[in-house]
This record gives structure tokens, C-alpha cells and sequence, in this order.
């Protein structure tokens, strides 16, 4: 069990940053995924915090103890690679016990702990075999349990479900947050998918070009993005943004013009805002409602149903709208509609691309990932 | 396709396979089975195939007072141990080029399998001053380090590649499991390296156990290999071909049978990176 402290965190490789001051505190038994598009430093983070990578700058603080200098194997962290990296010579009991064998632990301890990680994560009946007679969600496993045996102060896993097909990702998400529960350990996650981070975050961390452009709880995200970039990340699909011109700046909420000529008061803070600015439009497919009285019109260009939602391409005044309605409208391609949103649930950002603050919080935003399993469960 | 177009293809394959063996395998043969001629017919003018099989020739080259064993014992001892040391520092060397992230390392490899592009001719003479100047003629050590000029080169290189091939998480992985790097090497990379270690060693022993023109320059009477026992036997005053064929039976058995206890291995090295 153990915290977790970045403090400006750089990264050059070759004169070239690709990370650029990253501050980070994760607290004790806390499930944190980093999330970002490829190439945006997601991974050489977590290699850092294991110490596959240097620090170019910054520090590196587990329990409070600075770690730059320390090696791979003494900061007492497990990681799980996203190749699962399980030794192809040794059997699945060897590859689990691989770490306690470099410790020197007596081989009737080791099996002991071995058995115990396979009894968790239901491996007894594979001890023997070696990884390539194994399935990948199997070898997925056995990887996980090569991380428990270790008895790590932080899991570390690099988007250990991306190798698996879609089934079988959704089964291993739900088990990864069983195993946390189960574990009470402090997890970082690595993922480009917004939707693993969306289910097994209690704090998100979304990375863009090696800087940090939020961190939060992934309802504070969904609800409250920072700006434009996390507003369009986060969600799926993705976030309809439109050009729109400021009208009025008033306490209860900024005046804009919308596409065809309507206007909508956006709840938000307009502070530093003034008429005739343009601001960008977000609101999310699904806030987006049929509404023959709606603000908005198009054509139907594309119709995508998935039996429970269907999700209508709209072409409203040159731009596309994505709409995700119940699955039992009976629009056709080519049809016209009208639509309309509630101005609580959209997003406006000024130009600079940040969201001008909603002038309330969401109910759902405080609420703990734990607390909201607790519920439910 | 019908029966008649897909029976042709297969013959054509069987056929051009049949030749490729007749035409590798028949010298080879040939030699193996003539070595075990009488002298009387081995140069018959009309091959024969039914003879009674002596050994004799293999008898006398084992006896009297130009015995092959120490040619052979040279042979062993130096081509075994440049491959030793090639394949051990090739090991390493091509462990640390293909993991270190350094500017210009493509450079790097290139020149070092350039030094290997040299024709023998070429260095033959510069290293045959070098080896005087150091009283390297004449020594086990001399033909060594000659073979090695070669050898490394080409063992740092193969190896590179090898290890470029293996994925570094699983070092990685290690090093987080508490290995230090050397164990990370010894204990994971190692033992997945077989078949990188067979073919390099295969490849290089060959190049030190037929070598004729270092051997021909370099060795003395105490260092001579078995290339040069088979020269000795081309005199003026005829040549002996028995004694010539069952050399040849000798230096190209054990590389035979190596090659097949090993080819599992050895099949896996040299297709490497053919599929991925």
C-alpha cells in the first residue's frame, strides 16, 4: 500500500520533451488510469514511475521517499506489460514465482504464494503449462498474478487489455476491478480507451502532447471537462462542437447565437467574456433530443442502430451532429429533423480552447467510485 | 483446380528438389564412398559402385609418422575456440548494441560488419607483418585471433539482430521482478537465445574449421590444421587421393552431423524474422 508523488516531471528524449512537467498525487488503494491519444506520453510515464526510464527533471516520491535515483527492482512496484512479457522458457508457475526466486525465497514458500495468486485469479489448473499452450486471456492472467505474487506497494499496467478481443476486454475489466476491491492495493492504469478509463478510474488523468490537461474523477470529466480537448475525448461518440457567436454576458448564464439563427442562454460563467466573442458550442450526442419545437434542423445523413440506442448523422448548416437517441425512433436516411438540448447540459469554450465553468456542479461529480458501487451493489 | 493441374506443379517441385540434391549430395558422396576404395580403382576410368570397402586409407592417415591428429587436434582446438570467444563476446556486444538508444547506431553496426566485408587476400599480408612483429606465427593464438578478425564481426552482427528480434519487455519484466541486468540476461535472455547461439556458432566454426589460406600463411609446423594435412598430400610427384578423399570424409562429417542435431535450432536462426 503505498502513495504516489510526481513533482514536475520531464521526460527528453534526444531534445525532444515528450513530457513536460507533469505534477501527480496518488493517494493510498487509489485506482488511477492515465488516458490519452498515442503518442501522448501515457506510457513513458508509467515507465518512469518503474523506473524503465530516466527523469530528466523532476521527482519521483513513493511513500514520501524520492525514487529517481533507485532501480527497477527496489522501488517494490509490479507492472503488467501490455505483451504480457511472460517468460516463454519458464512454466506459469515459474513465471509467477520468478520474483520471490530472485529473493531467495525457499521454493515450498514460493509455491505457497504461487497457489495462493492462481487461486485468486483461477490459474491452479495451468501451473504447468508453459505460455504459448496458454489462450491470451489466460496469459493476460497469469501476467496479473506474476504482478500479485510480487506483493507490490503499486500494481503499474501498461494497456494490459489491448491484445484481447472485445469479449473477453470487458470480462477482464470487470475482474481488474474485482481484483482492486479484493487487493485494496494503489493501481495506475495506462489506456487509450476512454471507456476502461470511464469504468475503473476513481481518478482520470488525461494526457495530451506530454502535459497533463486534467485530472479528476471521470464524472467530473464527463460532467465538467477543463476544455476543449478533454470535453472531446471523453464520451463516445464524441462531443458535437459548433462555432457560436456571444450575445449577451449576464450572472445567470452567457447569450449565444446558435447555427439557423435561434439563441440559447449556456449556464456558465461568461466571466472575461463579451458580446460579439466567438466561443465554441459542446454538447454531447446524448444530451442532443428530437424536439419538433428544437432550435436546431438537418437531414438525416447516416443511421446507426444498436437495437437499444440509435445514433442519427444529422447535417445541420454545413456541420455533421451526432445524435444518440432511443432505439426506437423510425427516422429514415434523408428525413428532416428538428432538435433541441437543454441548456444545462452544454459546454461553451472560449477561444482558447478552456470551458467557461458551469455555475453548478453536477450531483454525481462528488460522488466516490466506491461509494457509488456500494449503492448499487 | 482439377487433378491434372494441381498433380503438375507437384512433380515440377519434386523433380527440381531431385536435382538440387543430386547436385549437392553426388560430390559428396562420392567422396565419402571413394574414400573407402582400394587404390587400385578409385580412379578407374569406369566408376564402380560394388567394391569390398577398406579402410586402409584411413589407417595410414592415422599412423606412421605424418599422423593426422594433430592437425585435427589443431583444427579443433583453434576453430573451437574462436568460436567460443566470437560467439561470447559477439553475445554480449550484440546484447548492448541493439539496446542502447545512441545517436547514429545504425552507423555503428554498419561498420562493424564492414570491417567483416574485407576479402581474406586483402588482409592477409598486413596482418602477416602484425603477427611477425608480435611472434603471433606459428601459435594457436596467431590463427585465433585471425579467425576472430572475421568471426566477431559477423557473430556481434547476427546476434544483434537476434536480440533486436526479442522483445525488451521481457528483460524489463525481469528487472521489475528484482533481477539485477546481468540476471535479467543470464536468467531470461539467455536461455531464449538457442537458437541465435547455435546458428552463430555453427556459421563461425565452419569459417575456422575450412579455412585454407590463414591456416597456409600463418601456421607452423606445430599449428598446422586439417585444410593444410589435405594440401600436403597434393606433391609433385602425384597426389594421393585416397588419403585425400578420407581427409575430406573427416573435415566435412562432423560439420554434417552437427548441422542435424542442431537443425531445429538452426532452421529457427537462419529464417529469423521470416515470419512474423
Amino acid at each position: 500500500m503505498a502513495t504516489l508523488q510526481l513533482n514536475d516531471i520531464v521526460k527528453d528524449f534526444a531534445g525532444t520533451q515528450v513530457i513536460k512537467g507533469v505534477d501527480l498525487e496518488v493517494k493510498d488503494r487509489e485506482f488511477v488510469v492515465f488516458v490519452g491519444p498515442s503518442g501522448c506520453g501515457k506510457s513513458t510515464l508509467l515507465r518512469m514511475i518503474a523506473g524503465l526510464e530516466s527523469v530528466s527533471s523532476g521527482d519521483i516520491l513513493i511513500d514520501g521517499q524520492r525514487m529517481n535515483e533507485v532501480g527497477p527492482a527496489e522501488r517494490g512496484l509490479a507492472m503488467v506489460f501490455q505483451s504480457y512479457a511472460l517468460y516463454p522458457h519458464m512454466t506459469v508457475e515459474d513465471n509467477m514465482g520468478f520474483s520471490l526466486r530472485l529473493a531467495g525465497v525457499d521454493k515450498e514458500q514460493r509455491r505457497q504464494k504461487v497457489l495462493e495468486a492462481a487461486r485468486i485469479l483461477q490459474l491452479e489448473n495451468l501451473l504447468e503449462r508453459k505460455p504459448k499452450a496458454l489462450s491470451g486471456g489466460q496469459r493476460q492472467r497469469v501476467a496479473i498474478g506474476r504482478a500479485i505474487v510480487r506483493n507490490p506497494s503499486i500494481f503499474l499496467f501498461d494497456e494490459p487489455l489491448s491484445n484481447l478481443d472485445a469479449a473477453l476486454r470487458v470480462q477482464m475489466r470487470i475482474e481488474l476491478a474485482r481484483l482492486h476491491e479484493e487487493l485494496d492495493a494503489t493501481m495506475i492504469y495506462v489506456t487509450h480507451d476512454q471507456i476502461e478509463a470511464m469504468t475503473m478510474a476513481d481518478k482520470i488523468v488525461v494526457l495530451q502532447g506530454g502535459i497533463v490537461e486534467q485530472v479528476g474523477s471521470p464524472m467530473a470529466l464527463y460532467h465538467h471537462p477543463r476544455n476543449r480537448f478533454v470535453a472531446g475525448f471523453i464520451g463516445s461518440p464524441k462531443m458535437n462542437f459548433t462555432d457560436v457567436e456571444v450575445h449577451d454576458v449576464a450572472p445567470q448564464g452567457v447569450l449565444v447565437r446558435l447555427p439557423g439563427g435561434g439563441e440559447s442562454r449556456i449556464p456558465v460563467d461568461g466571466n472575461g467574456c463579451q458580446a460579439g466573442d466567438i466561443a465554441t458550442l459542446g454538447i454531447r450526442p446524448e444530451h442532443l433530443v428530437l424536439d419538433d419545437n428544437g432550435p436546431l434542423t438537418g437531414e438525416i445523413v447516416v443511421i446507426e442502430r444498436l437495437g437499444g440506442v440509435t445514433s442519427l448523422y444529422v447535417q445541420c448548416f454545413g456541420e455533421e451532429w451526432i445524435l444518440v437517441t432511443d432505439g426506437e425512433v423510425s427516422h429514415r436516411v434523408r428525413d428532416s429533423v428538428r432538435f433541441g438540448f437543454a441548456p444545462t447540459r452544454a459546454h461553451l469554450f472560449a477561444e482558447d480552447g478552456l470551458a467557461l465553468p458551469h455555475l453548478e456542479r453536477h450531483p454525481l461529480v462528488n460522488v466516490e467510485r466506491k461509494e457509488n458501487r456500494a449503492a448499487t451493489s | 483446380m482439377t487433378p491434372a493441374k494441381r498433380w503438375l506443379p507437384f512433380t515440377l517441385k519434386i523433380a527440381l528438389l531431385t536435382l538440387l540434391l543430386l547436385w549437392t549430395l553426388v560430390p559428396i558422396l562420392w567422396m565419402v564412398l571413394s574414400s573407402f576404395k582400394p587404390n587400385s580403382i578409385i580412379t578407374a576410368n569406369t566408376p564402380r559402385l560394388l567394391f569390398t570397402p577398406t579402410l586402409e586409407h584411413y589407417a595410414t592417415l592415422f599412423s606412421g609418422g605424418n599422423s593426422l591428429w594433430p592437425y585435427l587436434t589443431n583444427s579443433l582446438l583453434i576453430a573451437g575456440t574462436s568460436t567460443l570467444i566470437a560467439v561470447v563476446l559477439g553475445c554480449m556486444a550484440g546484447f548492448g548494441l541493439s539496446r542502447i538508444r545512441i545517436k547514429g547506431k545504425q552507423h555503428l553496426a554498419f561498420w562493424i560488419i564492414s570491417t567483416r566485408m574485407a576479402p581474406i587476400a586483402a588482409v592477409i599480408v598486413p596482418l602477416y607483418l602484425l603477427f611477425r612483429y608480435l611472434y603471433l606465427l606459428d601459435t594457436h593464438i596467431g590463427l585465433i585471433v585471425a579467425y576472430l578478425s572475421f568471426n566477431l564481426p559477423f557473430a556481434i552482427w547476427l546476434m544483434t539482430a537476434f536480440f533486436d528480434d526479442l522483445p525488451p519487455d521481457l528483460e524489463e519484466a525481469a528487472m521489475i521482478d528484482g533481477a539485477t541486468k546481468f540476471q535479467a540476461f543470464r536468467l531470461v535472455v539467455l536461455p531464449l537465445m538457442t537458437p541465435g547461439l547455435v546458428t552463430t556458432a555453427i556459421l563461425c566454426f565452419i569459417f575456422a574449421w575450412n579455412d585454407y589460406a590463414f591456416a597456409q600463411t600463418f601456421s607452423g609446423p606445430g599449428t598446422q590444421t586439417i585444410p593444410i594435412a589435405a594440401a600436403q598430400l597434393l606433391t609433385q610427384t602425384g597426389i594421393d587421393w585416397g588419403k585425400l578423399l578420407a581427409i575430406g570424409t573427416i573435415v566435412v562429417c562432423p560439420m554434417a552431423i552437427a548441422g542435424l542435431l542442431v537443425k531445429r535450432w538452426l532452421v529457427k536462426g537462419l529464417t529469423l524474422g521470416a515470419v512474423k
